[in-house]
């Protein structure tokens, strides 16, 4: 490992581009996962029983689990080069431990900043019970990097 | 979060915790992790994820009592609103909203602060979990010249939950 995987050439983005799907089989595992290597120890994301005390049926997910998720659905999709320069989400339902999580998303709009080519994404994920998240984000990919043609 | 000072994170932006991060959720992005890959790319050396900013400086948790304080993982201070809140029986917390400006990403060995300032703290409305207040708070997350290395806007509800 030492090569640098490839980026998106920003010259062939156009509105309406949809990115790669990405799919996350939630589990406990999961869920608690997440929450740990955010340092995020509310009880909600890893005792059931606490939650249940606060009207949720099991564990859920922590918001900082599921900005890292967004942030990996953008990056898996615009390669290691680009730069992830503004991440807005609203959460919406719970997700719990046995559900599927599916992130689509499609580009909105390019520009350029300086030696940046930006690219405006809106996205969501979805579950069984409805759309866990629903955001927008701005990326940026060195021109240097990408190939006018 | 309180009044007083920024937060100082409690470690330097390390490769272990970063390790830790990619692992759990799969994210194979190699400028996290590859020196090699992560030096051939824009970045020239291995970054941190990018929404770390906000684990970085997460205060060190308090396990023991965490049910006796309703969950606070860490011990709260008398001075924040979240904890007035708290006093007045809106001890449910729910995240609903955040929104990050990154202007960089930070590189190994940064000792990050976050600067948390509210915004605001809405009227009390009715939720299907409870009646609560929508409260806001921006954190503005420096390196250690004092150069903002990103923002976040953050909204949370505090709610009564149903059943107590």
């Amino acid at each position: 490992m030492s090569a640098l995987p490839s980026t998106l050439d920003w010259y062939r983005v156009a509105v309406g581009d949809e990115l790669t799907p990405m799919v996350v089989d939630v589990t406990a595992s999961v869920v608690v996962a997440g929450a740990l290597a955010t340092r995020d120890f509310m009880p909600v994301h890893h005792d059931r029983d606490f939650a249940n005390a606060q009207g949720a049926p099991d564990i859920f997910m922590n918001i900082l689990s599921t900005n890292a998720y967004c942030t990996r659905f953008l990056t898996d999709w615009a390669g290691p080069d680009a730069m992830l320069r503004r991440l807005s989400v609203r959460l919406g339902v719970p997700v719990m431990p046995g559900s599927t999580l599916t992130f689509s998303g499609a580009v909105t709009g390019t520009g350029t900043d300086g030696d940046d080519g930006l690219v405006e994404i809106a996205f969501r994920a979805t579950n069984d019970l409805g759309d866990h998240v629903t955001g927008t984000a701005e990326l940026g990919i060195p021109l240097a990097r990408s190939r006018a043609s | 979060m309180g009044a007083g000072g920024p937060s100082v994170a409690p470690d330097p932006v390390n490769q272990p915790m970063i390790r830790h991060w990619a692992a759990a959720f799969e994210d194979a992005n190699p400028v996290y992790t590859d020196p090699d890959a992560a030096a051939a790319s824009r970045f020239g050396e291995i970054v941190a994820p990018p929404t770390m900013l906000q684990t970085w400086t997460m205060a060190t948790p308090r396990i023991t009592g965490l049910r006796e304080r309703g969950g606070a993982p860490t011990e709260v201070s008398g001075e924040s609103p979240l904890s007035v809140l708290d006093d007045a029986g809106f001890t449910g917390t729910l995240a609903s909203n955040s929104e990050f400006e990154i202007e960089r990403y930070v590189r190994l060995g940064e000792v990050l602060t976050a600067e948390t300032a509210m915004e605001s703290i809405s009227e009390e409305k009715s939720t299907r979990l409870g009646a609560g207040h929508f409260v806001t708070w921006v954190s503005t997350y420096r390196d250690e010249a004092g150069e903002v290395v990103g923002r976040q806007r953050f909204r949370v509800l505090k709610f009564r939950p149903a059943a107590s």
